[in-house]
């Protein structure tokens, strides 16, 4: 009894230490940080230095100044399209995964996510000189006789970041697709034949609707990453590919006007948050997590 | 339907995986209307049968014929048999309904027509208030119930179920055993159902085929494989027995004698020509159930032996006694079975008792 009073304390104490920890790390690290950001978009800037007083000024410059409502619509309209792509190519390739078997699945699956392990910055240069004007892609094009002088349509503008974009976060659409279409059971497939299905009715009445779960993850992974990214366009985009993500990065680099820059971004979480609901939202399948 | 056309045949069916054989040259005919049970343990290859026949493997060799025609090659699909998964296999993201018109709506038949039999198919199954829920709401009689109902919607010519109440608590499996055979004689479909468990199989079936590492080794009625098992396998496997190895003796008409450890037993051999075909001195086992063995007394002149009560043991509506006897190097342990009486059992541990069995509750098999 008195070994147990001893040591019970000391358990506890460390019991409480984890506790605090794991509530204090996500705490000091988040949302402090988000809670300081949301603070200063309430604050001005004059003449380079910051005027600590309240005022919903940089909100109702966003709302009101036309230059940027039109970007940040654009934006999220570009961001959409590049989850559209990713999810479109993405599901073919994860599909094809699921047909193969054992060791294969998984080499070609690693091969798949090999670009994570690359330098971003890398890769956007790599994309760049397959992009541009004089690039492989425009060559390719006029040598196999389908354009007669390299196509100015991908070279630095929006298309550019949209493609650059959809091939940097594949790998991310990839991931979730395959995972759920593997946690499919293969039983399911079978009753479906067994009931009289044809393939292609099976895949469209089991498979896509069980795999939902997997394609909302994965578009709103990738629509988080890509309205984020500010680099891509930066480096793709040239002068007409403006995102949002740009305007952000130039008011607290040159423009230097951190409490404006905090306004816009609070208005960009605020439709990061929206897609992360709305991708849990279809993510939980009713039937599926009893 | 008449139970003595055949429906699906098998002819000598062959399956391995790999270099693995499973199934070694089976012959089944299933006939139609009849509630068929495949009884095994566990690798016997009674599931790779129902697999075979519902098309979610190819043989390795033989045919399959329904109404004489071979489907070997018919794909699943195709094949009007429907499974009952062991594990329910429902679809998650669909409701109770919409699991059970699958079948229905897969082949295009309009809404209203399924709605109503989806209806009709639900109340036979007592399922008619929970068309709305999703499977992940139902207890697992409920599931089992949304599966088999999911099942005969599509009028299969044959309904393969697979350990289906396996899942199942002891009490809910006996009521579903009743329930699935009431269910089989309203609708009058050929069941094929697969268990491992004796007591299911004698309870719904009409005819049962016990197999054991992928050979089947007897196909009859319950009562035949309880009272005529054809090898010392289904003797063992089916039921409680005692059997004691000895030679075949001479034939006495309906009866044929057998020198043992307990001395010259005889046991019937009625409808069992190839016992009856056997030579003298052939190894063979005199098989008695333990409900068949008593405390002998005057009457008693054949099958009588001495024997000593080395255990006793209370089993609910009867008491089993563990009993030796024959010389002491080649004492046999045999099992003696009463109805339980309240003022306990007449038979004391330790005694030194004489015990019986009448020739026509014994039977033989060979070695």
């Amino acid at each position: 009894m008195s070994k147990a009073d001893s040591t019970l304390p000391a358990e506890r104490r460390l019991s409480l230490l984890v506790t605090v920890l794991a509530f204090a790390l996500p705490v000091i690290f988040v949302l402090v940080p988000l809670a300081i950001f949301l603070g200063y978009s309430f604050f001005s800037v004059d003449q380079g230095t910051i005027v600590y007083g309240l005022s919903l000024g940089n909100y109702a410059r966003f709302f009101t100044d036309p230059v940027f409502l039109p970007v940040f619509w654009n934006t999220i309209v570009l961001c959409v399209s590049v989850a559209i792509i990713c999810i479109l190519l993405a599901y073919p390739a994860a599909y094809f995964l699921t047909t193969l078997k054992g060791r294969w699945r998984y080499a070609l699956l690693m091969l798949l996510l090999v670009p994570l392990l690359m330098s971003y910055v890398i890769k956007i240069y790599a994309i760049r000189s397959i992009l541009g004007l004089n690039g492989f892609l425009n060559k390719a094009l006029v040598a196999l006789g389908i354009l007669q002088e390299p196509s100015t349509l991908f070279v630095f503008n929006m298309n550019a970041i949209l493609l650059t974009l959809t091939l940097l976060l594949i790998p991310f659409a990839v991931l979730p697709i395959f995972l759920s279409l593997e946690r499919i059971p293969q039983v399911l497939l079978r009753a479906s034949d067994d009931l009289g299905a044809s393939g292609l009715q099976t895949f469209l009445r089991i498979t896509l609707p069980l795999s939902l779960p997997g394609v909302a993850s994965a578009a709103s992974f990738v629509f988080v990453l890509a309205i984020g990214d500010f680099l891509t366009p930066q480096m793709v985009g040239g002068i007409s590919g403006f995102t949002f993500g740009r305007i952000l990065y130039s008011q607290f680099g040159t423009a230097y006007n951190w409490p404006f820059g905090a306004a816009l971004s609070v208005a960009l979480a605020v439709v990061v948050i929206a897609a992360i609901l709305i991708g849990e939202r279809f993510g939980r399948n009713r039937g599926i997590s009893v | 339907m008449n139970q003595n056309t055949d429906l699906l045949t098998l002819r000598s069916v062959s399956k391995s995986y790999g270099t693995v054989p499973v199934l070694h040259d089976i012959d089944l005919s299933i006939r139609d209307g009849e509630f068929l049970t495949v009884l095994g343990p566990s690798g016997s290859g009674k599931t790779t049968v129902l697999r075979l026949i519902g098309g979610l493997e190819p043989l390795t060799s033989g045919e399959i014929r329904l109404d004489g025609q071979d489907i070997s090659r018919m794909p699943i699909n195709r094949r009007p048999f429907n499974t009952v998964f062991q594990d329910y296999a429902l679809f998650p993201h669909l409701t109770v309904s919409g699991n059970v018109g699958y079948g229905l709506s897969v082949r295009h038949i309009q809404r209203k027509e399924i709605a109503r039999r989806v209806a009709e198919a639900l109340d036979l199954v007592q399922l008619g208030r929970f068309a709305d829920r999703f499977p992940a709401q139902l207890s697992g009689g409920q599931r089992q119930r949304v599966a088999l109902a999911r099942a005969l919607i599509c009028q299969p010519r044959l309904i393969l179920l697979d350990e289906p109440l396996a899942a199942l608590d002891l009490e809910l499996r006996r009521q579903m055993q009743v329930f699935l055979k009431s269910i089989q004689r309203e609708i009058k479909t050929t069941f094929l159902f697969v268990t491992h468990d004796q007591e299911e199989a004698i309870g719904m079936a009409d005819r049962i085929c016990v197999m054991e590492a992928g050979h089947i080794r007897q196909l009859g009625t319950p009562h035949d494989l309880y009272y005529k098992p054809n090898c010392e396998f289904v003797a063992r496997f089916f039921g409680e027995n005692n059997l004691v190895a000895g030679k075949l003796g001479p034939i006495q008409g309906e009866l044929r004698s057998i020198e043992t450890a307990l001395g010259r037993l005889v046991c019937s051999i009625s409808n069992q020509p190839h016992l009856k075909a056997a030579t003298d001195g052939a190894s063979a086992y005199a098989a008695f159930r333990p409900e068949a063995l008593h405390l002998a007394d005057a009457k008693d002149t054949d099958n009588r032996f001495p024997g000593t009560i080395s255990d006793m043991a209370f089993a609910g509506s009867s008491t089993v006694a563990t009993i030796t006897a024959g010389a002491d190097n080649a004492a046999q342990r045999l099992r003696l079975r009463v109805p339980s009486r309240v003022d306990g059992s007449a038979l004391k541990s330790g005694e030194a008792v004489s015990l019986s069995f009448a020739p026509h509750e014994g039977h033989l098999v060979l070695a």
